[in-house]
């Protein structure tokens, strides 16, 4: 009988996520497929953003942190919120002002040359690629550990599913699905939370307090200064304007929606973050001690839940994935065509679109492939966020700026910038125990505002010797 | 303290209950009007953008 219901409850969640992307509609144009027709109101702005950074490294990653380390993650988290709210007030209308721009690229592009455009195309393909393959794993984590299924069978429903309504819907599929598995998860997971807190946790709320303060303790003892330090620069910076993001920020009907878009994105992640970590640390009380990170969460709900309640978790787990994943592999596929392929070849409108659907599934194809070369869902995401920080951030937020940036300064900070993120990268795989991830960002990011600072000082000494002459 | 904490950990799940409402009840207006959102792909981006004065 159990058995039934969860099956019913997961066919009905299966088919109102399929009636909500049937409903999104096929894109007819690039711009369609792009940019939503910068149509796209708050709500929908607000909640794409939310699903779109609320994926396995701020659900599954955080709950097991919360699990360890107690409150130490929760204030790393805040980290991200600020930064949010940071970009909704200085740098989303800024972005959202420019005219005809489709993707980040197209900024930099407008800001510094066709070059740095390019570059930038490629670092954006290259790291929309990478965080794919970082959600395909969580997918994978998920469907093997709960239903058994082998892992490169897990990783093709996931990415499958997900490529099929994104190639042929594009961004207005993606933030129609978002905005669904959004509620889904921001419903149904709080709610997990206080019949967890009311009629699981054993000892009330000193014992939850109690459990937090002892977590607590273990995480910052067993966490360095200087890890603590790139922990945070990474969340601060990680994420910030990554494609997904560029394009909701580009695809607001006003500059007004694009601000008012990320900084209630940046308010909910910290009560987010919250639900999380007080998930994680009330599983303290209930699941072994051992459990592995990545793990907790789906322990906790299998613990608690009743059979029905778990199937339906689980598929709102697996919506968290794909509502991550749809958004990378769109901005991917949109960076690719607009970066990449358009600065050197006039396309018509049917051609992109054509580019931006073939590269949306080989783009999923590669993440597909990539997928058992993960670490964890964590250290893959701040490997990702080392890449974007260092290689893009500086080019982009002092271009928005500045009212002469030097395409000299652009290609240097993006060239330095990836080159020093690509060796720290390296590095901490031939010596693991030399070096911690979060501490890579910090050397990286210095390396690419230091390469800014000089090619910018180098373009204007050259500029006035010019002028000299 | 332990109470405090309690109270505001439930206050943050309810307003995050609050917000997934609020965005499935934008869902749901969206998905009603023919599955597209308003289209202003013919207004320039100086037309949208001119509806906010100070941005």
């Amino acid at each position: 009988m159990h058995t039934v219901f969860s099956v019913a409850v997961v066919v009905a969640y299966v088919v109102v996520l399929t009636f909500v992307a049937w409903r999104a509609r096929a894109a007819h144009e690039f711009k369609e497929f792009s940019l939503a027709r910068r149509a796209l109101p708050l709500a929908l702005v607000f909640g794409s953003l939310a699903a779109t950074y609320v994926g396995p490294g701020f659900s599954i990653a955080f709950v097991g942190r919360g699990f360890n380390s107690g409150l130490l993650f929760l204030g790393i988290g805040l980290a991200y919120a600020v930064q949010n709210i940071l970009v909704g007030l200085f740098v989303a209308p800024r972005l959202r002002r420019l005219k005809g721009c489709h993707t980040l690229g197209d900024a930099i592009g407008q800001k510094y040359n066709r070059d740095c455009q390019v570059l930038a195309g490629v670092i954006s393909v290259c790291v929309c690629t990478f965080l794919a393959a970082v959600m395909a794993h969580a997918g994978k984590v998920v469907l093997s550990d709960v239903f058994g299924f082998p892992g490169w069978s897990s990783v093709i429903i996931i990415v499958g599913v997900t490529t099929l309504y994104t190639t042929f819907g594009g961004l207005r599929a993606s933030v129609i699905t978002d905005a669904f598995q959004f509620s889904a998860f921001a419903i149904l997971l709080p709610i997990m939370l206080l019949f967890v807190l009311i009629f699981h946790l054993k000892g009330g709320a000193a014992v939850f307090a109690a459990e937090a303060i002892d977590a607590t303790s273990a995480g910052f003892s067993s966490t360095s200064f200087i890890e603590i330090i790139g922990l945070v620069a990474a969340f601060m910076l990680g994420e910030t304007l990554i494609p997904p993001y560029a394009n909701r920020a580009l695809a607001s009907r006003t500059t007004r929606i694009s601000r008012n878009g990320f900084i209630l994105a940046g308010i909910f992640s910290m009560a987010w973050f919250m639900v999380m970590v007080a998930l994680g640390i009330s599983a303290r009380t209930i699941i072994p001690a051992g459990t592995a990170e990545d793990f907790v969460l789906l322990k906790l709900v299998k613990s608690v839940m009743p059979a029905e309640g778990y199937a339906l978790l689980l598929v709102v787990v697996v919506s968290i994935v794909m509502s991550s994943l749809d958004s990378l592999l769109n901005a991917g596929a949109v960076a690719f065509t607009q970066d990449i392929v358009k600065p050197f070849a006039k396309v018509p409108d049917n051609k992109a679109l054509t580019i931006g659907r073939s590269a949306t599934i080989i783009i999923a194809m590669i993440a597909a492939s990539v997928v058992p070369f993960v670490p964890s869902i964590i250290e893959g995401l701040l490997i990702c966020y080392t890449i974007w920080a260092s290689a893009i951030l500086p080019a982009l937020i002092i271009g928005l700026w500045i009212k002469q940036p030097r395409p000299l300064a652009g290609i240097l900070s993006m060239g330095v910038g990836i080159a020093v993120a690509m060796i720290a990268i390296i590095c901490l795989f031939v010596f693991p125990s030399l070096i911690d991830v979060p501490a890579i960002i910090i050397p990286a990011l210095g390396a690419g505002l230091l390469a800014y600072v000089a090619g910018h000082w180098i373009a204007k000494i050259r500029e006035e010797r010019q002028i000299c002459q | 303290m332990s109470v405090i904490i309690m109270i505001l950990v439930v206050i943050v799940a309810l307003f995050a209950i609050v917000s997934g409402l609020w965005v499935a009840r934008a869902l749901i207006a969206a998905i009603s009007h023919n599955g597209s959102l308003p289209d202003t792909q013919n207004n320039t981006d100086e037309q949208n953008n001119n509806q906010d004065i100070k941005s």
